[in-house]
Order: C-alpha cells, then sequence, then structure tokens
C-alpha cells in the first residue's frame, strides 16, 4: 500500500480531510482487503471510505480515499489494509496480511 | 519537380523530441506468502506445523523498497479460527524465525527481534526481501485426543511504517 505516509489533504465536505491511498495485490491467494484506520494503539478510529471491504485482483491496484474527521486527526496514527482469509477446507494455518501506512502530521 | 521535393526533404534538418521517463522510489512494504502452513497430528492430542510433528511452517515474504522504514510484526495464533466443537482448554506455543533474507546483514534480525506476548517484531532495517517462518502448536487440556475435524488458525503478519 502506497504512500507509507499519506498526506491528508481537505476534502468537499467541511470538517473532514482525506488521504489517497493506493493498494496492489501482490497475494495470489486473497482477492479481498479491508480498509481500518487506527490510533497510536491499534485502537479503531471513525472512518468513511467507498469501500470497507474491496476487491482487488492479483496483481491489480486499485486507488481508494479515505475520510477522517479533523476532530479525530489528532488520535489518527495508521491507514491500514487487511487482507480478508478464505474459510479451508484442510487444517492448517492462514496468513492475515496487514499494512498500514502513517499518516503525516499536518493537512496540505 | 520530384527531384525539388527530394532535395528539400533531404535538407531538412530532422526534428527530435525529448520523451521523460519519470520513476519515483517511495517506502513500500509488500507481503507475500510463499507457503501456507499445515497442521501436523503427531498425537492425538497436538496439533504443530514443525516439520519433525509432520506439519508444513507458513512462511511469509517481506519486501521492502527503502531502508529503516517498516517493522515486521508477526502473531502467531492463540485461537482457532474454526473447529470442531471443543471443551477443554488448549495450550499455545508458537515463535518466529527469519529463515531466509536477500541481504547478508538482514540475518541479524533474529538476534535484534522483540517477542512481546505472541507477537514477534522485527525492525526492517535493511531494503530487500526477507522470509519469515512461524512455528505454531496446540496442545488440548488434559492430553485428550482432539475431537475429529478441521482445524484452521490464522498467522497475522503485519508491516508498519515507523
Amino acid at each position: 500500500m502506497t504512500p507509507a505516509y499519506p498526506i491528508l489533504k481537505p476534502s468537499h465536505v467541511a470538517g473532514v480531510v482525506k488521504a489517497q491511498m493506493k493498494l496492489f495485490n501482490r497475494r495470489q491467494d486473497v482477492k479481498y482487503y479491508q480498509i481500518e484506520v487506527f490510533d497510536k494503539d491499534f485502537v479503531n478510529i471513525r472512518f468513511s471510505s467507498p469501500y470497507r471491504i474491496m476487491k482487488v485482483e492479483y496483481q491489480e491496484s486499485k486507488d481508494f480515499d479515505v475520510y477522517i474527521r479533523k476532530s479525530d486527526l489528532i488520535r489518527a496514527v495508521y491507514i491500514c489494509t487487511i487482507s480478508k482469509v478464505i474459510k479451508s477446507r484442510t487444517s492448517q494455518t492462514l496468513i492475515s496480511s496487514r499494512i498500514c501506512s502513517k499518516i503525516s502530521d499536518g493537512v496540505a | 519537380m520530384k527531384y525539388f521535393i527530394i532535395a528539400l526533404l533531404l535538407c531538412a534538418s530532422p526534428v527530435f523530441a525529448n520523451v521523460n521517463i519519470v520513476g519515483n522510489v517511495e517506502a513500500k512494504c509488500v507481503i507475500q506468502t510463499t507457503k501456507a502452513g499445515v497442521y501436523g497430528n503427531p498425537i492425538a492430542s497436538k496439533l504443530s506445523t514443525t516439520p519433525a510433528d509432520g506439519g508444513v511452517l507458513p512462511i511469509v515474504r517481506y519486501d521492502v523498497s527503502i531502508a529503516d522504514a517498516y517493522t515486521a510484526n508477526i502473531t502467531h495464533p492463540t485461537a482457532f479460527s474454526s473447529s470442531p466443537t471443543i471443551s477443554d482448554t488448549v495450550a499455545w506455543t508458537g515463535s518466529t524465525l527469519v529463515t531466509q533474507t536477500s541481504v547478508a546483514g538482514m540475518s541479524a534480525y533474529n538476534a535484534a527481534k522483540t517477542v512481546v506476548g505472541n507477537s514477534t517484531i522485527f525492525n526492517l532495517t535493511l531494503a530487500g526481501s526477507t522470509w519469515f517462518s512461524t512455528a505454531s502448536s496446540a496442545i488440548y487440556g488434559s492430553a485428550k485426543p482432539l475431537p475429529g475435524g478441521i482445524y484452521t488458525a490464522v498467522v497475522q503478519a503485519s508491516c508498519i511504517a515507523k
């Protein structure tokens, strides 16, 4: 997921800023990714996005925007994508990957 | 007239167009699954990904493009994500190791790792690829045989920007 250090920009909604992100799927075994926003202790922070869970085919990329309230900016630290694993029919370990970008201080 | 046009074309000075190729190297972390783990069942009360127990270790590969921009945080399971109904406690153990690297200096990651609870944290101080394997073992309470069925557990591999 890029950028690693997203810069928040004003959005079309007053009091809300947005980060423009891009996810590239390099996992053949995964098609769906969930977006989350966390504080420094990985406690969830409310946000909005056109996709909460998005489908990204293997070796394809998808652009997405994450909208965060300005009042939550003081706590928001990470924007993460988390892979969704598919239920297995064999006894095995599934691998869930989570990639987190760190929000740069301030709004552009 | 034809010879005049040919002469004119020969005299014409060539026109060059400059086409720029733009590249951008930015901090980026990619996680790939190299091998999905499989639980072996060496004794009736135990499931383990260790090859000695008949299991297969899950291996994940981290690619980072810029040095010292990310930490890898790998968490081994402490519960089944799906299983038959089990009535007793399960004792979980696990560990994560660097098993392969693209840069020799990355072999120092094992010595420098930090273990917090069931998470192992590696500071990715060098750019390149690192392969991590995670061992996971579950022993059913009081050495009872595990109920028959499919057991799955989730290893969480995180790459967090510093």
